[in-house]
């Protein structure tokens, strides 16, 4: 675990609630948080969520899409340790192996490193197996966008393994960052129906609901949660992420959310609003947080 | 101060009394998108450095 300071906290502010040295300035809050703390509030924050919206009820199977890469690998982390007391709540991984050279071996490695150290089940699957070719395969056949091809097929590939292993829910690591990002994606595609779409929870074609724990938690957290937690690892990056609009995009929300702390919580809970207006108004029921959880 | 970057390059920069944050703008670094850890620790961005300092910059964001 990297700690936050000690004797090399020289010009280190104080975490507010104790003598340690900070890891964290929360922009947002105004506050600073030593690692011992930060992981305590990261933890508490996932788990209100989880609360807010139920998540995870009594008795399911989550099925936890874990690519390795330091969202996913955060997130299957503070589910084992949120759901510890929840006997009757199952976890097991799956990962997806797009076929990507360079970059998914090291991160399958960190996946079943992950599993074995929480001792949890694990599915690999790969778009070989799936769609018959691997993502590079399709790019050197002349797909010009592999980003939303990739999206495609990995969730049809998640949806599958899920409904194979009985799971109820499928918990992605989807963060506050790419929440942002998809909701100005969605207005810059003219995607209404993408941007009124409920945004924690989303049934998929085989009924098992998609649900994202970490999307009121800032990429940065997540990263500093890892490393706080000496789960980080350095992985090299995906080789076609610069082709994408999201790559803009996160350019985009990352120096509005500089300049205008708590941006990126705005866009989200505007989206919110938006998508609880539309299901309303479409006798559904969207995601707004529980009155009487 | 050294730096070292995302990019495993490094960079030296002279004199001590900015904040972390400071020295990353002064590199055209967003802090928001960063992890900055010293002596393998991390630090905050309003954390004031010293001329001796050799910190570590990270990028969180990654995929696609």
């Amino acid at each position: 675990m990297m700690k936050g300071g000690g004797r090399g906290g020289a010009g280190v502010p104080r975490c507010d609630l104790c003598e340690e040295p900070s890891v964290y300035l929360d922009r947002v809050r105004g506050c600073h948080l030593c690692g011992e703390h930060f992981l305590r509030d990261v933890e508490g924050r996932v788990r209100r969520t989880i609360w807010d919206f139920r998540l995870i009820r009594p008795g399911e199977r989550v099925a936890v899409a874990l690519s390795g890469g330091k969202d996913s690998t955060v997130l299957i982390h503070l589910l084992r340790r949120i759901l510890l007391g929840a006997g009757d709540v199952s976890l097991t991984a799956i990962t997806v192996d797009e076929g990507i050279a360079g970059y998914r071996d090291a991160t399958l490695q960190v996946a079943r490193e992950t599993v074995a150290r929480l001792g949890v089940g694990h599915r690999v699957v790969s778009f070989g197996d799936l769609a018959g070719s691997t993502l590079d395969a399709m790019v050197s056949a002349g797909e010009d966008h592999p980003c939303s091809l990739c999206g495609i097929h990995r969730r049809n590939a998640l949806e599958a393994a899920a409904a194979e292993i009985g799971a109820t829910a499928i918990a992605t690591g989807h963060n506050l960052n790419d929440q942002a990002q998809t909701v100005l994606m969605n207005c810059l595609r003219g995607d209404l129906p993408g941007f009124t779409r409920p945004p924690v929870s989303d049934g998929t074609a085989h009924g098992i609901r998609r649900i994202k724990p970490l999307f009121r938690i800032p990429e940065k957290e997540v990263a500093l949660y890892g490393m706080v937690a000496g789960i980080y690892r350095e992985l090299p990056e995906c080789p076609y992420a610069a082709t994408a609009l999201r790559s803009e995009v996160r350019r985009m929300v990352d120096r509005l959310e500089h300049l205008r702390p708590g941006t990126l919580g705005r866009i989200v809970r505007g989206q919110e609003e938006v998508a609880a207006l539309f299901a309303r108004a479409a006798g559904k029921t969207g995601n707004e947080p529980d009155p009487d959880p | 101060m050294q730096v070292h970057l995302p990019d495993g390059t490094e960079r030296t920069l002279g004199g001590g009394g900015a904040t972390v944050s400071g020295v990353l703008l002064s590199l055209g670094i967003n802090p928001a998108a960063v992890i900055v850890s010293r002596d393998g620790r991390v630090i905050p961005e309003d954390t004031l450095l010293g001329s001796d300092d050799e910190i570590r910059v990270t990028r969180v964001s990654h995929g696609g």
